[in-house]
């Protein structure tokens, strides 16, 4: 589980992204962080992974205090697994590298087992499991890191924007890719995302950022149904 | 022309740890470090002293390597990481303060007089027709041996798997829990240990001097372009490339064309050689010889 609290935090000696920001994630559940481009959602989640220090405020993962953990330490000691908005596989390494890459935290006799697994749950990586990373789609590149994530077990696993740049049909895949990852694992998810409706559609909760401030936060089901919401963020009015 | 592949080669091993080295390191800090050149010769004094000393040539050399080692690793923390905190210009220029600084300190500390080591002098091999000292003929192996072990170290353990993970994409190394602060440490570590290799392998075949550092600079940074920087086997082939450009201009005799009997080039003209390459190279092939075929680091 993750909680932040009061988190404010920029880059260098600019001003400050996030105001001051209040999140929880529960273990077993989804939950989606949306808004508007540049309002600090890709920064908030670095904050929470270990590469942006807060100025102010704390992480907290399981109850332990992580705010000034570096993001491989978090790997290591919480089980943070980080899928980052972009450039998010090793474009010059092989598929099986790449997760191999992944599994160096994994007994040496789950590894293998657990590779296998994965393949088996994305055929599509299977099919070029021999290929180097930067042959793969936009589609197989988020699968890939996924799979490079997942490998290692993670109890909390920090998706920034999984469904950016996808088509339609992968990224149907890609979502039910995460609700799976939900119902298997049990672990603590947490994502950003643009693609607001169908993100809600397999979250828990969700946070609204704006300009560095929770603007709204709730339920998932119940941000679906907001009129403020519809209108805002999800292109449409409410069903009348 | 045996003579010439043998030529060839044992120029080639001058230069290869040392390109090598500057590879690595740049494939990581993305900086080219320019003090490897004079690592090379720090770790050829070191051993030259430590000889002097009463140690063995084996383990004076092995001592001095890992003191480079361990001052690059200094150098490093105290200053390239700080500069590079500037920009990656800042540190390449750092790093050309530091060679002349180094420099200044040979001066002073061992004069301008060249050193040798203490080597018992054997007579030269005959193979196909070419001369070879057995010096020469060591110095091959141990370039081969070195060479392979650091290949063995890229490609088939986990450091090196950290370290092609953190020059392809740093953040997402990070992010997989490698400790990529440590993996840049040991590879600067490692490379430093090329270099001294490469200084001590250099200097076995003949003698050291505060030039020495500077002068292979040139041809160093060419191998390590021509190779791709921040792919270090290509700079394997690289500095095959320069050694034969510069033993083609040095022992080639351009009599014939000049209707003259003998017409060598200076030796000084080979330093030429390796910059006409370095500039053709950025220009066409900027970056590096190797880049389609060979899986950049
Ligand atoms: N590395 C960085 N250095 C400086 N400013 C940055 C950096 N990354 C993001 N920003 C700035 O922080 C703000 C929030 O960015 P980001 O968190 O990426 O937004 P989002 O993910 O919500 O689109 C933007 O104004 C952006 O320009
Ligand atoms: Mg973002």
């Amino acid at each position: 589980m993750i909680e932040v609290q009061g988190v404010r935090a920029g880059y260098g000696d600019g001003p400050d992204i996030l105001n001051g920001i209040n999140l929880v994630a529960d273990a077993g559940k989804i939950v989606t962080i949306l808004g508007p481009n540049g309002c600090g959602k890709s920064t908030l989640l670095k904050c929470i992974a270990g590469f942006v220090r807060p100025r102010a405020g704390d992480v907290r993962m399981s109850g332990t205090a992580v705010t000034n953990l570096k993001a491989h330490e978090k790997v290591r000691s919480h089980g943070v697994g980080f899928v980052p908005q972009t450039d998010n596989v090793f474009s010059s390494m092989s598929v099986t590298e790449n997760i191999m890459l992944g599994a160096r935290f994994v007994a040496r006799a789950e590894r293998e087992q657990r590779f296998e697994a994965l393949l088996t749950q994305y055929p599509a990586l299977a099919a070029k499991r021999n290929r180097k990373a930067s042959a793969l789609s936009g589609g197989e590149r988020q699968l890939l890191s996924l799979a490079r994530a997942l490998i290692a077990k993670p109890r909390i696993l920090l998706l920034d924007e999984p469904s950016a740049g996808l088509s339609p049909r992968m990224m149907h895949e890609v979502f039910e890719a995460i609700s799976e990852i939900r119902a298997r694992e049990g672990i603590c998810i947490l994502m950003v995302e643009q693609n607001a409706f169908e993100a809600l559609h397999i979250s828990d909760t969700a946070y609204v950022l704006s300009l560095g401030d929770v603007a709204m936060q709730g339920r998932a089901s119940d941000l679906l149904a907001d009129p403020a919401m519809r209108s805002l963020y999800l292109g449409g009015d409410a069903p009348h | 022309m045996f003579q010439f592949v043998v030529d060839v080669a044992l120029r080639a091993c001058d230069l290869m740890l040392i390109a090598v080295g500057m590879s690595a390191v740049y494939s990581l800090m993305k900086f080219p470090n320019i003090a490897l050149a004079q690592y090379a010769a720090m770790g050829a004094f070191l051993a030259i002293v430590l000889q002097r000393a009463g140690l063995p040539l084996v383990p004076s050399s092995i001592v001095a390597v890992l003191i480079v080692g361990v001052v690059a690793v200094l150098l490093n923390r105290v200053l390239f990481e700080r500069m590079l905190a500037i920009g990656s210009s800042t540190a390449m220029i750092g790093s050309l303060a530091v060679s002349m600084v180094i420099s200044a300190i040979f001066l002073v500390i061992i004069g301008p007089s060249p050193a040798r080591f203490n080597l018992e002098i054997t007579r030269p091999l005959r193979v196909l027709g070419a001369r070879i000292t057995e010096h020469q003929v060591l110095s091959l192996g141990i370039t081969a041996a070195a060479i392979s072990v650091f290949a063995i170290l890229l490609f088939k353990t986990d450091l090196g798997r950290c370290m092609r993970a953190t020059a392809t994409n740093n953040l997402l190394a990070d992010a997989t829990g490698i400790d990529t602060r440590k993996t840049k440490t040991a590879v600067v570590a490692i490379s430093a240990c090329l270099a001294a290799l490469g200084g001590i392998i250099i200097t076995m075949k003949g003698e050291v001097n505060i030039q020495t550092g500077l002068d292979l600079l040139l041809p160093v940074f060419s191998a390590a372009i021509l190779g791709g920087l921040g792919n270090p086997l290509g700079a394997v082939g690289g500095a095959i490339v320069i050694a034969m450009a510069e033993t083609l201009i040095t022992n080639v005799n351009f009599g014939p064309i000049l209707g003259q009997d003998l017409v060598f080039l200076p030796a000084a003209y080979a330093t030429a050689g390796s910059f006409v390459i370095l500039v053709l190279t950025l220009l066409w092939r900027p970056r590096g010889l190797f880049i389609s075929e060979v899986k950049r680091v």
